[in-house]
């Protein structure tokens, strides 16, 4: 759909950027010297792999064992206890784990849709118009990225308990949903996949600007929305000082409040490390499936356009 | 059929209104505002870190159905008093009922975080704890912040098989113990006799404690620190002495390791409070049976002394609305017989109310069936906790010791070790003064 | 793709505020002008009720102090007052927060570049094809980026753990005495170690992603002329992702600056690791241990200056570089 089709000058190197495009579709396949199979390379690969897998590997053996094995018997071979742990963690507290697995789903999944919506109209406004102060704001929105969360955690928890709300859904909610980093990606998005022909045609047609953004700018942007919105979905899901701070009722916590409470009392009670730890596999398996399922769509473009000119 | 605009907002619409019903289902709780007319019961919120607090509390909601009081678990006595001072500020947001460890209660009436219950506790409440522990929660004035809910006297625990093969004898005095803890590392060198731990700034006040040191005190209208005292620099050049000469672990307390020293025999003794069976039986359950628990060695055998580590009390917070029933709460979780029991058999804590403590404690802890008169030497050394005041900043002197001591523990040297309780001494002096408190020197 | 008919009424309810949604001239271009503001308001208004109303207090408060008087007892003793600089001039004169900037510095020194370098080679050889697995080495290098970081420590603090750990085990088993990465200096390491291993596979994904946009043209008559795919990575691949990396490297800077969490969820395990020993760490101990929000704005406000400072450069250039396109 965008026509970036024209040969590019040898000498500008270019980054193309079609951000709806799914991950290694595109590119023709060409056969040639540089496909010969590299033991080498294919050897620091799987090296790199081994790496990050060993914790995981070590997290799914250590959650098969029982307590007393756990710390008897600090090696990778599995036990059999896997069954018994996880009853044991849906026991704690009548199911209290599930229980924040359901507020993690849920303060990740609303957050991150509300946070792509906001994300996507206010990239798309700072790409596709141009208006006095357009830089200003996008340097302000920008500049949130420097302000770090536990800086932010106080003056926000003030801020809310003004508005009664501290201790509810909305406490970590609301401030969830505002994301510099995803404005930063949609506008980039949005300036690469919504060619202006497109939008002026629409507006031609007599669209109202939020009919264009919404049927013509939105379906254009989906597969850059989705980054958005797993970028959003992992950082909160995995956003602990908000909550933490925002949250006195454990009903609400989410999961790493939760597991992070569970190890602190673990301190006292041993026990207590073997059901963080098969939590700590349970919580990590949605998202491994998330990245599996929608894995086409992790295409992060820090600087598409960066060198178009 | 592609959606229009509007349908979208309406879904939005719907979604957000599903959403604002959920919240309203769960997020309402720690409001304390809430109940207390004569529509319904009072509802009462409980932050505690104890385990199984909350069968405990289901004894009283089933014979109260007036005052419900609901239990949200704390991670622990730090991050419980963190979120709760940070309520204090916002105004809102603190619960009704509040577990404070007692080091705390200067810091947190400081913050004006507590009620006054002097006026809402019966009279005979008083006289069911040692003075020491009262002391402890009216800071020596009138009013009362706090009715004590367990101690922690301090013992030391030890691997009484490893002892037998070894021949060592059980120590009666710091002496003794420097020599025991040689001869274990000597016999392996991956074992010791303990750890000197520079996150647990409870645990080392706690054998200051013993030695006779008291880190603050109130002169009239005005604190002194006393941190730097002969008894505390006495302790810091014992076991910086002792981890120089390399026969005490320098280790934290309390990690995946330590736990696992606990259970394969390289960490053969604990300096430790009477809560510690739990904590062995959680961490090392197959070496039941093998632990024994004796007086904490003495600095003069004739003048038998310990110190306390942990321990808490049971506090009703400023923005509690209803103040009385949480009072008559508290009173019945501390004192009553029942209470007691319960909080014996369920949590396992060592109470401090002593007529019905004495009643709930009569058998040893399973895991030191090996030892029936447990609970005796137990009673016997609670007799002998030292007097000790804490002052409103202890939260900075703990860290100060956790991160002076983590550099002392670097150095590994007993001069190193004296310089730490130096400049703790400092920080907390300079701390106390800069925040504008009456301050004499 | 668009419709030219009457909009639903549904559509035009919730347009109420420009009621002639299809009039033309000028009403159109009041529209045209009004639009960007009407998609940036929900984004402006979060930001400003959830960041920019936090940082303007933190701002306030970092000028204030509590004074307390006599025992600090009982209601009212405590009483809010201006501070001038006072906090600054505390928080610069710290020993300990200098040293916790330092420690960040040498923390950065090492992870930023050992990040990136790793994300750039398993970017290049991923590109290159002739590696096998690269669907499965992708997604597994890409997994720890699931892991939260409170999490990710908990795991790799076992496997540090001489104690516990089956690494040292081995170690033990081979007659190697391998120091405990939780004594003394090596602890940067360790905590660098789980930096980098959580954030290696997203790196890897953005430059990736950035190397797959490049036309293969490019580099296809390099190679049929025989250069070697390590020449052609060095020569064309890496200069066309240069901005990529370059944005990553704020990204990752300004990460460093912030590191918080690795650290605190080790500092239970290890003696090495004081309260204060990043400067986050610094700003969580006076607001939380020391109930002291003072110093902890004032201490947030010059870390957040100095993030500033230090990624303006980039951000410049992100500015002139990345949006050249839009008119």
């Amino acid at each position: 759909m965008t026509t970036l089709t024209s040969p590019l000058p040898a000498d500008v190197p270019a980054a193309r950027v079609d951000a709806r495009r799914p991950a290694g579709r595109a590119r023709r396949h060409w056969r040639g010297a540089g496909e010969r199979p590299s033991p080498v390379a294919t050897a620091v690969l799987l090296l790199g792999a081994l790496y990050c897998l060993l914790p995981v590997v070590w997290v799914v053996v250590a959650s098969t064992k029982s307590g007393a094995e756990l710390f008897a018997s600090f090696t990778f071979a599995p036990s059999t206890h896997l069954a018994d742990n996880v009853a044991d963690l849906s026991a704690y507290r009548d199911g209290l784990f599930w229980r924040w697995m359901v507020n993690t789903a849920l303060y990740a999944g609303v957050g991150a849709i509300l946070s792509t919506l906001v994300s996507a109209m206010a990239g798309y406004g700072l790409a596709k118009y141009t208006f006095a102060g357009k830089n200003a704001v996008f340097n302000v929105l920008l500049a949130g990225v420097l302000v770090p969360a536990v800086v932010l955690a106080i003056p926000q928890y003030l801020l809310l308990a003004e508005l009664d709300l501290t201790n509810t859904y909305w406490s970590v909610l609301l401030p969830s949903i505002i994301s510099p980093y995803g404005i930063y990606l949609a506008r980039i998005y949005a300036a690469a996949a919504v060619p202006d022909e497109v939008v002026e045609a629409a507006r031609t047609d007599g669209a109202s600007e939020t009919r264009t953004f919404f049927q013509v700018a939105v379906p254009m942007l989906v597969p850059g929305l989705v980054t958005v919105f797993l970028f959003q979905f992992v950082a909160i899901w995995n956003n602990f000082m908000l909550p933490y701070i925002m949250l006195g009722d454990d009903k609400l916590f989410p999961i790493t409040v939760g597991l992070s409470g569970l190890l602190n009392q673990g301190a006292s009670q041993p026990a207590m490390y073997t059901l963080v730890i098969t939590g700590a596999l349970l919580s990590i398996l949605p998202l491994v499936a998330l990245f599996f399922v929608l894995q086409r769509f992790w295409q992060v473009d820090l600087a598409a356009g960066a060198v178009k000119s | 059929m592609r959606l229009t605009t509007g349908t979208r907002i309406a879904a939005l619409a719907a979604a957000t209104a599903l959403l604002a019903s959920a919240c309203s289902g769960g997020g309402d709780d720690a409001g304390s505002d809430d109940g207390g007319s004569a529509a319904g019961p009072v509802e009462l919120t409980f932050w505690t870190w104890t385990p199984n607090m909350e069968k405990v509390v289901d004894l009283w909601n089933s014979e109260h159905p007036d005052i419900t009081v609901t239990v949200n678990k704390q991670d622990g006595g730090d991050p419980a008093i963190t979120k709760l001072l940070t309520a204090i500020k916002a105004g809102s947001g603190a619960p009704d009922i509040m577990q404070a460890e007692y080091q705390k209660i200067p810091q947190l009436v400081s913050s004006d975080a507590l009620a006054d219950l002097a006026g809402s506790l019966g009279d005979d409440v008083a006289g069911q704890f040692t003075d020491g522990v009262w002391d402890a929660v009216t800071l020596g004035s009138d009013a009362v912040y706090a009715v004590p809910q367990d101690s922690g006297p301090m013992q030391f625990y030890y691997r009484a098989d490893i002892f037998e093969k070894l021949g060592i004898d059980v120590p009666t005095t710091w002496d003794e113990y420097a020599d025991a803890a040689r001869k274990v590392h000597e016999a392996d060198p991956k074992a010791y006799l303990g750890t000197f731990s520079a996150n647990d700034a409870g645990w080392f006040s706690g054998i200051t404690q013993q030695a006779g040191a008291s880190w603050y005190g109130i002169d009239g209208d005005a604190w002194s620190v006393d941190i730097d005292s002969e008894a505390t620099t006495k302790v810091a050049e014992y076991w910086g002495g002792l981890v120089e000469e390399g026969v005490i672990d320098n280790k934290p307390m309390y990690t995946p390791e330590w736990n696992a020293g606990l259970n394969d025999g390289t960490q053969v003794g604990w300096l430790s409070a009477i809560w510690a069976p739990g904590v062995l039986a959680g961490n090392a359950a197959d070496t039941a049976g093998k632990w024994e628990m004796a007086p904490m060695p003495q600095w003069d055998a004739d003048a038998p002394a310990t110190g306390a580590w942990g321990g808490s009390a049971t506090a009703v917070t400023s923005q509690s609305e209803h103040p009385e029933q949480a009072a008559e709460f508290i009173t019945w979780l501390n004192t009553d017989p029942e209470a007691v029991q319960a909080l014996v058999d369920e949590t396992g804590i060592y109470p401090a109310d002593v007529p019905a403590s004495t009643e709930a404690l009569t058998d040893p802890p399973e895991f030191f069936s090996n030892q029936p008169d447990f609970y005796e030497v137990a009673a016997q050394t609670a007799q002998t906790v030292q007097p000790f005041t804490y002052g409103p900043n202890i939260n900075v002197a703990y860290s100060a010791y956790n991160d002076e001591f983590a550099k002392a523990t670097k150095a590994k040297t007993a001069d190193a070790f004296v310089d730490a309780v130096d400049a703790m001494q400092q920080i907390t002096l300079d701390d106390l003064k800069n925040q504008g408190f009456n301050v004499s020197e | 793709m668009t419709t030219t008919t009457a909009a639903p009424p549904g559509g035009r309810a919730a347009r109420a505020a420009a009621p002639s949604a299809r009039a033309t001239g000028p009403s159109t271009s009041g529209r045209r002008r009004l639009a960007p503001w009407g998609f940036l308001a929900p984004a402006i208004v979060l930001f400003v009720l959830f960041l920019a109303l936090p940082i303007g207090y933190a701002l306030y408060l970092s000028f204030r102090t509590e004074k307390v008087s006599g025992l600090g007892l009982g209601s009212g003793s405590r009483t809010e007052v201006w501070a001038g600089l006072s906090n600054y001039a505390a928080a610069l004169g710290d020993p300990e927060f200098l040293a916790s900037v330092g420690r960040v510095a040498l923390y950065g020194v090492i992870v930023v570049p050992t990040m990136l370098g790793l994300a750039l080679l398993f970017a290049l050889l991923l590109d290159s094809r002739r590696a096998r697995a690269r669907t499965f080495s992708r997604t597994s290098i890409f997994l720890p980026y699931a892991v939260p970081a409170v999490i990710s420590s908990l795991l790799w603090g076992f496997l540090y753990l001489p104690g516990v750990s089956p690494f040292y085990d081995l170690f033990e088993r081979f007659g190697w005495d391998v120091p405990s990465l939780f004594d003394g200096d090596l602890v940067m390491f360790a905590v660098a170690n789980i930096a980098v291993w959580g954030g290696t596979g997203f790196n890897m994904i953005v430059i990736y992603t950035a190397l797959k946009s490049v036309p293969s043209e490019l580099y296809e008559a390099a190679e049929l002329d025989g250069a070697s795919q390590v020449a052609v990575a060095l020569r064309i691949k890496i200069p066309i992702v240069t901005p990529s990396i370059i944005m990553t490297a704020v990204f990752s800077m300004i990460a460093t600056l912030q590191v918080f969490a690795e650290p605190t969820t080790l500092r239970p395990l290890s003696n090495a690791i004081s309260t204060t020993w990043t400067p986050l760490m610094k700003v969580y101990r006076d607001a939380f241990t020391r109930g002291d929000l003072y110093s902890a704005a004032a201490t947030s406000v010059i870390i957040a200056l100095a993030t500033f400072v230090l990624s303006f450069g980039f951000l410049r250039l992100v500015q002139s570089r990345a949006f050249a396109s839009e008119k």
